[in-house]
């Protein structure tokens, strides 16, 4: 694609997004699914930096997804405060947890890097499953939406959406300026060959962790946003199933793509909203597009289609998730940042 | 630096998967401007020692001193920091990416900019141009400079991978079986490069080979392993004159056909 392909491509979704909350009654559509499908794709964005760009099997971000939504529940419900901080909080909360797991994380990669995602993410889902006084437990926890303290004002519904479009919006111009540097391309490299990347004099485990630390801040975002977004906090937010949510979204849509996340997240939200008006079985539906994608498009919808208009060196394939399973990890890879 | 000019210097180095002992209490010094060939049969224990020097797998027991440093126990990416630059058996590079980024990555990561969040534009984007420009010159690829590396030739894709090993401005250049799999006309492109390393870049080569024509037209001194032991040292003359290495590993008809 062309920059000024892109540009107006690109031009057109968000025109589109804008003016969602218009449309989406059209249709019959609640504009906070449509909220939700933006909340969700940045989620997918951070496993798509991850697993997509730099090829480590993230499957366990949904511990900073939910240590955001966490975050967001505990700082309203027991220190009142407004709608900004708790983002913040939230964001924080999930930047803390990747600060404490990443050096173990990175001892680690392949298939032993996504266990002891999960496993990390499993002990966050125990702590709010069993810490019943103050997290609920199994129930999880209600807590108000506040206002936003400096402007007065209650978040509604569409204030939301445009709250989630803002944040999405800031995320993806972040994301692709980040995926285009030279660290960027460096973790891009590291996917690829990190044996090379350490023989070039760069430590690996540098730019694992920082890429980790990005990640979980825009996983933990999207957890704070979507626990405002529902006024709710539930262990599964922190569970691996969730965390697969993530890498499904992030494969349907196109891995190492800058736009597959969105997309992912747009099918996958929407089709699991209408077919379970229609089914308790709506899993069978995902499983089936899931499949579906697989075998159509194995670089996801967005990374196939632009295979097919130019050759696109540097997206993700089949090969990467291989890679990315690979537990013969170079001898001194991972001895620390 | 000692006195007789060792830049790279491997001592007693002992390296054992289970209970094979692949390399066995070998030394080897290699002196700065030199091209030194590491040779032996198959299972002779060169890439295990290869490995060792330049901080794959770390040794059981021995030391390994590079310019008067002991880099024995540190990782692989302080040694190339420290000027050493290596390839692979296999070339080891990014399939995916164009023949120029490969280049670059190595460059910008020795300009200290590999860690940036922005490209530096200017006098800092020049001067990488400019050096990828110098390396891709250097190895002939600057025709190929845009394509991916995957949809090149093996030979263009080692000689790529030896520009990478470049990129850091390595001042010892090791190389791990250059020739391996490739066509005679790639293997004289290669060996006039190895030639160029030191003729006209001034480093100091050590390789690993299977070749004896290569061997013997291009190295200066040779040290032979065999079942993971030191078997001999010398120049090419006393190597190929030598009886232990003809039994060992050059068998009389390969010296006839040199």
């Amino acid at each position: 694609m062309s920059a000024r392909g892109e540009l107006i491509g690109a031009a057109i979704v968000i025109a589109v997004l804008l003016f969602a909350p218009f449309l989406s009654p059209l249709i019959h559509l609640d504009v906070s699914i449509v909220s939700e499908v933006l909340v969700m794709a940045v989620a997918a964005m951070s496993v798509n930096l991850l697993l997509g760009y730099t090829g480590l099997p993230a499957f366990g971000n949904a511990a900073y997804f939910g240590l955001g939504a966490y975050g967001a529940a505990l700082s309203v419900k027991y220190f009142q405060v407004d709608f900004v901080a708790a983002v913040v909080i939230g964001t924080l909360a999930a930047f803390a947890g990747a600060l404490i797991l990443g050096p173990f994380l990175l001892r680690r990669r392949g298939i032993y890097f996504g266990l002891l995602s999960i496993a990390f993410g499993q002990v966050f889902y125990f702590i709010a499953y069993r810490y019943t006084d103050v997290t609920g437990g199994e129930d999880g926890m209600n807590f108000p939406r506040p206002p936003v303290a400096l402007a007065h004002v209650q978040v509604k519904e569409t204030a939301f959406y445009y709250v989630a479009l803002a944040v999405f919006v800031a995320a993806l111009i972040a994301f692709r300026a980040v995926v285009r540097s030279p660290f960027g391309r460096t973790l891009v490299a590291i996917r690829q060959n990190e044996v090379r990347v350490r023989y070039l004099g760069l430590n690996s485990d540098r730019f694992i962790f920082v890429a980790l630390l990005i990640a979980s801040a825009m996983a933990g975002i999207s957890g704070a946003l979507f626990g405002l977004l529902i006024n709710f906090a539930y262990p599964l937010q922190l569970d691996w199933h969730q965390s697969g949510d993530f890498v499904l979204m992030m494969i349907l849509g196109g891995g190492g793509t800058l736009w597959g996340p969105l997309l992912g997240s747009f099918i996958y939200v929407l089709g699991k909203d209408i077919v379970s008006t229609i089914t308790p079985l709506w899993q069978i539906f995902i499983g089936g597009l899931f499949v579906a994608c697989v075998l159509g498009f194995p670089r996801g919808i967005l990374g196939t289609i632009e295979q097919r208009l130019r050759r696109a060196p540097g997206t993700f394939t089949a090969d990467d998730v291989n890679a990315a399973f690979d537990p013969n990890a170079p001898v001194e890879v991972g001895r620390g940042v | 630096m000692a006195s007789d000019a060792a830049m790279l210097r491997a001592e007693n180095v002992t390296k054992a998967f289970g209970g094979v002992r692949a390399v066995d209490d070998v030394s080897l010094a290699v002196r700065e401007g030199t091209i030194h060939a590491l040779i032996g049969p198959n299972g002779a224990g060169k890439t295990t020692f290869f490995n060792a020097i330049s901080g794959f797998t770390l040794p059981d027991r021995g030391r390994v001193t590079f310019r008067g440093a002991d880099l024995t126990r540190a990782p692989n990416w302080k040694r190339i920091a420290a000027g050493m630059g290596r390839t692979f058996q296999t070339p080891s590079i990014f399939p995916e990416l164009t023949v120029d980024e490969n280049v670059r990555l190595g460059v910008r990561a020795h300009a200290k900019q590999a860690f940036r969040l922005r490209t530096p534009g200017g006098e800092a984007k020049r001067a990488v141009d400019a050096r990828v420009g110098e390396l891709l010159g250097f190895v002939n690829l600057t025709a190929q400079r845009d394509r991916p590396l995957a949809e090149l030739a093996h030979g263009s894709q080692r000689l790529c991978e030896i520009a990478m090993s470049l990129s850091t401005d390595p001042v010892l250049v090791l190389l791990d079986e250059p020739m391996a799999g490739l066509a005679e006309a790639e293997t004289e492109r290669i060996m006039t490069v190895i030639r160029d390393l030191r003729a006209r870049l001034g480093l100091t080569v050590l390789f690993v080979e299977h070749n004896m024509r290569v061997v013997l037209n291009v190295a200066e001194k040779i040290t032979v392993l065999d079942r993971g032991k030191l078997l001999a040292e010398g120049t090419p003359a006393e190597i190929s004159a030598n009886q232990a290495v003809r039994e060992a590993y050059l068998g009389s008809e390969v010296i006839a056909r040199v």
